[in-house]
């Protein structure tokens, strides 16, 4: 299960890692010893939230301030639970942790991936998101420790993520094989970056949910 | 406050504050339950995400530069790959690396 795990990880080592690093070597400039981009990995756990707290550090934003930043940079993963309500399982440590470790990059693996037959979903899960963690933590931490000294130049390599956001959108496609959703995720996206560009991802996916529940009812209306 | 504390504070609240927008879902909606509407937004939330994440990722390229056209290339190298051989790994192996040959050249 193991190297399977890895297989399907692996993708999101190429994209966790160079931001993991970018975020250390940001991180570092701040001051506080490297150990602490290493703690924030872990129990933060949330890329954008994470460099956004960087600037935040060093204008010595307050408390309040920062929960309520950081709770609508990530008001996104409100909806990406949705569709997991029935993937993880039994109330338990474990699925506190699924849900702890849910990123853009997992869901969007989980949502796609069928789990080979021969292993149990919940515990193959729990290994995403156990061995992504990991590739973020390590990202962080080499990046604080080694941020003057790093040779392998990774310049580039956050590409990895929109490549798996694209693999993964032809996966959605070869499985659902329907336009609508994609038609009106597509609308919603053009609207949002003309009209919120800064906000442009939650925006669109507000947009987009709201749009298809709409849909849906004027279509049972039609149906009456 | 010392600045060492004041750290700790901002990453506990950043903690808290994360963790409730990906706890919050599975606390409202607890399983088991038929809901047609819920699982019609369940249904379609993952292709609409997918989409609506890739043009994020594009959002900040600047279309008319060099730039722009690395990432259009690097792009059509994944989609194509992965028509061709549907291995995910590769098509992401082959897309970003054309990327970076491309960025640090």
């Amino acid at each position: 299960m193991i190297r399977s795990v890895i297989k399907t990880t692996l993708p999101i080592l190429f994209g966790f890692l160079p931001l993991g690093i970018a975020f250390g070597i940001l991180f570092q400039e701040l001051g506080y010893p490297w150990y602490f981009a290493t703690l924030m990995g872990i129990c933060v756990y949330a890329g954008a939230a994470q460099f956004m707290a960087v600037g935040m550090l060093g204008a010595g934003v307050g408390l309040f301030e920062i929960a309520i930043s950081t709770f609508f940079l990530n008001s996104r993963h409100l909806f990406y639970g949705l569709a997991l309500l029935n993937s993880f399982g039994a109330w338990g440590l474990r699925k506190f942790y699924l849900i702890f470790g849910l990123t853009d990059e997992t869901y969007a693996l989980m949502t796609t991936i069928t789990v080979p037959k021969e292993f149990n979903r919940q515990r193959y899960y729990f290994l995403m998101t156990l061995f992504s963690q990991c590739y973020w933590v390590l990202g962080c931490s080499i990046g604080a420790l080694a941020s003057s000294s790093l040779d392998f130049n990774t310049e580039g390599m956050d590409f990895a993520a929109t490549a798996l956001f694209t693999v993964l959108l032809i996966e959605q496609w070869l499985k659902v094989r329907k336009p609508l959703p994609f038609v009106v995720a597509f609308s919603s996206s053009c609207i949002s970056l003309i009209f919120f560009f800064q906000h442009m991802l939650l925006a669109a996916i507000v947009l987009s949910i709201t749009t298809i529940i709409v849909l849906r009812f004027i279509k049972s209306k039609k149906n009456d | 406050m010392t600045d060492i504390s004041y750290l700790l504070l901002v990453m506990l609240v950043m903690t808290v504050a994360t963790y409730a927008t990906r706890l919050t879902p599975f606390v409202l909606f607890s399983r088991g339950q038929e809901r047609p509407l819920l699982n019609f937004i369940a249904k379609n939330t993952p292709p609409m995400v997918m989409t609506i994440l890739v043009i994020y990722m594009l959002k900040g390229v600047n279309y008319i530069s060099f730039e722009g056209v690395y990432t259009f290339i690097a792009l059509l190298v994944t989609v194509v790959f992965h028509l061709y051989k549907r291995n995910a790994l590769l098509s992401i192996i082959a897309g970003t690396a054309v990327y970076m040959i491309a960025v640090q050249m």
